[in-house]
This record gives structure tokens, sequence and C-alpha cells, in this order.
């Protein structure tokens, strides 16, 4: 049975940990603002550079960039951003779930031939990995701490490379998208080869005689590289705003659970005290009864 | 007044937007400045510097881009650029280190080096202390 004492200190226990949990809490969702503002800030560079692609392509019909060639799968590179840090909830644990699906079902003839390469952005599911899969072949911890372009720029080139070269012919991304601040979805993402642009609605760009120089074949081939970018740059953005809202929410629950185990605690404590008191009230009064009939 | 609406747009802001006189960027075909009137073009940019006049007569700014796109229509300036400084915004003691650091990966001859990446990166870093030293 616990004592008075034991259980005062479960309290003082839990409200230390009550105290963390609504620290970190706040600290996300301080980050969390700014990851957000990054995130709207990239969205119209990402999607102008899409824009002025689907004209530019919608107005000329044979393009025969290599980037949007479909070819036979044969290498596939599998891309999973996940976070440095735990403590948000499921956060992580999708992504990997995910990424695992995909190894052992989606994509199981190509693991089998040793033909899909598996790079780990964050050190969370380096280290899952790293233990249950022998073919990683990039990993990228502590990148989300300061999150920068170059980082997504230089990545989308070595794949770029890679892929025109022959070494990959798929290039997909696993992340977790921001939905909302306590929404998160765990989605695949095709880098490469490069999906055909929904062609949207007719805007005013494409009446229009324009100049090209060089030459609208060079823009394009110039413009989809920077897209890719773009297109790679918002998922890490994205999963680091998800990863926030996980831990905000994750800290939130925490914080909550602290409170209850507190309260019950407590009504624990008055109880004990209160029998406490009854019991030695009655010795007292059982032992002045003993002595009056004596 | 005549005048272009100029918008510059990165990855991780919007790096300028105002009314200005004049324009001049460093087109893949030669640098060209855009006035009122331009005729539409689309054009992809180089590695360079854009230089800013905001009124007629103004000091011209000067800021550095790593390439990127213009288009101009109707009196507009859309610039998609992966990074755009002002002379002021430009950290000279990072593009001074990725200047070393590009170089020295050129003259290490190593095959495993990018050879072209080295190249742009110097070619940036460059272009940078250039614009910053003007």
């Amino acid at each position: 049975m616990a004592t008075l004492r034991d259980i005062k200190r479960r309290i003082v226990g839990v409200k230390n940990t009550q105290q963390i949990t609504k620290a970190m809490k706040m600290v996300a969702a301080a980050r969390l603002k700014r990851a957000q503002d990054n995130m709207l800030a990239a969205k119209p560079y990402s999607q102008k550079v899409a824009e002025v692609l689907s004209n530019l392509i919608r107005s000329e019909n044979n393009i025969s960039n290599p980037l949007f060639v479909e070819r036979e799968v044969k290498k596939i590179a599998v891309v999973l951003l996940t976070s440095d840090r735990g403590l948000c909830g499921g956060f992580n644990m999708n992504a990997i779930r995910k990424a695992q699906e995909l190894i052992q079902k989606k994509y199981k003839s190509l693991v089998d031939n040793n033909s899909l390469s598996l790079y780990c952005v964050g050190k969370k599911g380096n280290d899952f990995f790293k233990k249950n899969f022998d073919n990683v072949s990039g990993s990228y911890p502590g990148i989300f701490s300061e999150l920068k372009f170059e980082f997504a720029s230089s990545m989308v080139t070595d794949f770029v490379n890679k892929f025109l070269k022959g070494e990959i012919d798929k290039v997909v991304v696993v992340y977790n998208q921001f939905k909302s601040v306590v929404q998160q979805e765990v989605v695949e993402e095709q880098l490469l080869p490069i999906l055909p642009f929904e062609t949207s609605e007719e805007d005013s760009a494409s009446n229009t005689e324009f100049i090209f120089e060089p030459d609208k074949i060079s823009i394009i081939n110039s413009l989809l590289p920077k897209h890719l970018n773009a297109q790679f740059w918002k998922a890490l953005l994205e999963s680091y705003a998800a990863e926030l809202g996980a831990r905000m929410t994750a800290m939130d629950m925490a914080t909550e659970n602290a409170k209850e185990i507190i309260r019950s605690l407590q009504i624990k404590y008055n109880k004990e005290r209160q029998a406490a008191i009854t019991k030695e009230i009655l010795e007292i009064v059982s032992g002045a009864n003993a002595l009056k009939s004596a | 007044m005549k005048t272009l609406k100029v918008e510059v747009i990165t990855p991780s802001k919007k790096a300028y937007k105002g009314e200005v006189f004049s324009i001049t960027v460093p087109g893949s075909k030669g640098n060209f400045q855009v006035l009122y009137n331009h005729a539409p073009i689309l054009s992809s940019l180089e590695i360079g510097k854009v230089k800013i006049v905001e009124k007629e007569g103004a000091e011209p700014q000067f800021f550095a881009i790593s390439g990127g796109t213009v288009e101009v229509l109707n009196n507009k300036v859309l610039i998609l650029a992966e990074s755009f400084e002002a002379k002021s915004e430009i950290d000279v003691e990072r593009a001074e280190k990725s200047k070393q650091r590009a170089e020295a990966r050129i003259s290490s001859k190593k095959k495993e080096i990018d050879l072209t990446r080295a190249e742009i990166s110097l070619k940036r870093a460059i272009n940078r202390l250039k614009i910053a030293k003007s």
C-alpha cells in the first residue's frame, strides 16, 4: 500500500513532467508558426514555375525532354522524410510504416534484386532502416533545424543526374503531408519521371505572342529541374511543419493526461489522508475508553 | 508614370516587388533591358547581375541572381529565381568560402566529383563577390 509520502512524491513527479510537455508544446507551436510561414512563402514560386511550364508545354507539342520519359522501372529510389527528434506521436512511425509497405509489397520484386535504394532524410527513419534494411544509400540527419534550399536542390540534382544516366528509373518521396495543424497524411509522391502537368484553365498568356529566348525548348529544359527542386523543397517544408504540428498535438495530449493523473492521484492522496486521520482518532478514542472502563 | 510592375519570386520569399522605370537582366542570349511597353518575352536567365532603376535618373540598384526565368507581359515583369540578393544582402564570407571550396573541388580532379556542378557553384560565388564589391 502506497504511503502518503509516496503519493505526494508521485504527484510532484507528474507535475514536473507536465511542465516539460507544456513547454515542449509551446516551443513546437512557435516553430510551427515559422514553418507554416515558410511553407506559404514557398508556394508562389512553385506555383509560378508550374504555371509557366504548363503554359509552355501546352503550346509545344513535341517535347522530348528525357525527364518525362516513363521507362520500365528496374531501379527505384525511395526518399523517406522523417524528423530528427521524437516525441511527436505517430509522425515518424506512420512514414516509416508506409516506406516499409512499399519495400515489402509494392516494390518487393525490386528489393529482391537489390534495386531499391532508400534515402533517409531525418534521423528517425535512418535509425529504423539501418537495422531493418540493408540498402540505405544515403542518410541526411539534422537538416531540419536549419532547412536550406540548397539541400533540396543538391539532392534533386543528384537524382536527375542518376536518372539521366539510367542508374535510376523512378524516384518517389514518402513524407507526411501537412493537412492542418492536427492532421498529417503520409503520401507517396513521384518525383521522377515528371508526371504530365494538368492542363488547367486557359489563361491569357497562351494567346499572346511571346518572344522566346533562346527558344521554347531550352526554356522548358531549364525550368524542369527548377520545378523538381521546388517540388522537393515543398515536400521538405511540409514534412517539417507536419512534424511540429504532430509534436504540438502529442505534447498537448500528454499535458492533458498529466493533468488527469494528477487529479486522480490527488483524490487518492486525500482519501488516504482521511483514512489515516480516522484511524488515529479511533485509536485515541478506544484508548481513552479503555482507560475509563478500567 | 509609365512604370513596370516587377516581381521577383524565390523559393523562400518574394524577394522584390515594386514599380520600376527599367530593369536589366542577364538573359541567356545576353543582357537586355526592359522598359515600359516591352514586347512580351519569356527568357531564361544566366547567373549574373540584375540592375533595377526605380525612377528615371535614379541610382540603379544591383542584385545577384543565380539563373532563372523572366516573363514580361503587359508591363509586368515576373522573375523566377532560386536566389536573388540585393548587393547589401550578400554574405561575402559565405561566398568567399564557397568559392574556395569549388576551386578546390575543380583542381582536385577526382573522378567522383561532379565538375559541372562545381563550376556552377564557382560561378555563383564569383558573381556574388563581384556584385558585393562593385
